[in-house]
């Protein structure tokens, strides 16, 4: 008998296909992630709150490396390039990814923007996502390193409230880390929640403006750096 | 809204399968881990939309959530829970180690020949 409506007409068949969804996101990221293995280029991807000052942590980045690396930035948003030219003025090699009604970046639009970068062998590449702790976690990009950026004035709370992203941090940055005493924010509390969450990813402070945790963040990214030439090299 | 976006994928996948087969969908069925973060009724709702003009418009979609399980990070206890994180019931520490849980899997699609 029909198994839709009864009405016994023994049409309907049922296909056993049990494959992951975003099957071919992850194969576009493998794809990604062995490109960059190829020419030893260490991929960070950078996600976060809208405002948690990303862009700033770039912005910082750059000011202290740009004279001995060569850093290439894909820029995330929904809207506009004010980031892509705030990354130029700081010094580094931008490329913005306008994703319209998206909410995230997917593996396809690094693999499109990568097209338009003169990427060199032995690179830096920072991908700043679209601002949003929900979407960009489920998204692998083909990057090394997944940071994840919040801020005070957020609330303790939030890894609590966005469990995924949280969980798919490597390395945790509280940035801002300069409002702490002006806003009620419990650092106890927030790094407790982030552990439950995370156990095992890194956790920074940091301020893109005061430049307070900057020079952790710089080691933290040059120990990643390290591992994974060993790792190409081993 | 990454609904939307696995919604596609979910399309992709289906059409994939089927190829050239004169068929159409009558129900696809995922199942979907608690602490994956998708929201059964926003990805029925987003299936929906990308379905019309196709043929899966107005296929059922059955989304069956899968409990998720961690390991407490105290007391080492491995346990289930159905949601996006969960309580040891051990020593009531909260998360843990996710073990399982974040999976999303196109399990079945009944078609119908046309």
């Amino acid at each position: 008998m029909c198994d839709t409506c009864g009405c016994g007409i023994s049409s309907v068949r049922t296909i056993d296909v049990n494959e992951r969804l975003l099957a071919s996101n992850a194969a576009q990221a493998e794809q990604n992630r062995a490109h960059f293995a190829e020419r030893e280029i260490l991929a960070i991807n950078l996600m976060g709150t809208p405002g948690a000052g990303k862009t700033a942590l770039l912005e910082a980045i750059i000011a202290k490396w740009r004279e001995s690396r060569r850093i290439l930035v894909i820029e995330g948003d929904q809207a506009t390039d004010r980031d892509s030219a705030r990354i130029r003025a700081a010094g580094a090699i931008a490329c913005q990814v306008e994703t319209g009604l998206g909410c995230h970046l997917a593996a396809h639009q690094i693999h499109d923007a990568l097209h338009h970068l003169d990427l060199r062998d032995g690179d830096l590449l920072f991908i700043e996502n679209v601002g949003n702790l929900v979407c960009p976690a489920l998204f692998d990009l083909g990057e090394r390193l997944r940071v994840v950026v919040t801020s005070p004035a957020e609330g303790a709370d939030k890894p609590l409230k966005y469990p995924p992203m949280f969980r798919a941090a490597h390395l945790v940055v509280l940035n801002k880390c300069d409002l702490i005493p002006h806003v009620p924010f419990k650092l106890d509390e927030w790094t407790d929640y982030v552990r439950a969450i995370t156990p095992h990813a890194r956790i920074l402070k940091t301020s893109a403006l005061g430049g307070e945790g900057l020079g952790e963040l710089l080691a933290e990214i040059d120990n990643v750096r390290q591992a994974f030439s060993a790792n190409i090299f081993a | 809204m990454h609904e939307l976006s696995l919604a596609r994928d979910l399309m992709g996948a289906i059409e994939r399968k089927l190829d050239r087969g004169k068929v159409r969908v009558v129900r696809v069925s995922v199942s979907v881990g608690s602490a994956a973060g998708i929201v059964p009724e926003s990805l029925r709702f987003a299936f929906r939309v990308v379905c019309e003009g196709t043929r899966a418009d107005g296929a059922e979609l059955s989304v069956t959530t899968i409990a998720a399980r961690s390991r407490c990070a105290d007391c080492g206890i491995i346990f289930e829970f159905d949601a996006l994180i969960g309580r040891c019931p051990g020593c009531g520490r909260l998360g843990g180690e996710l073990l399982s849980g974040d999976e999303m899997i196109l399990r079945t699609i009944a078609v119908a020949d046309v």
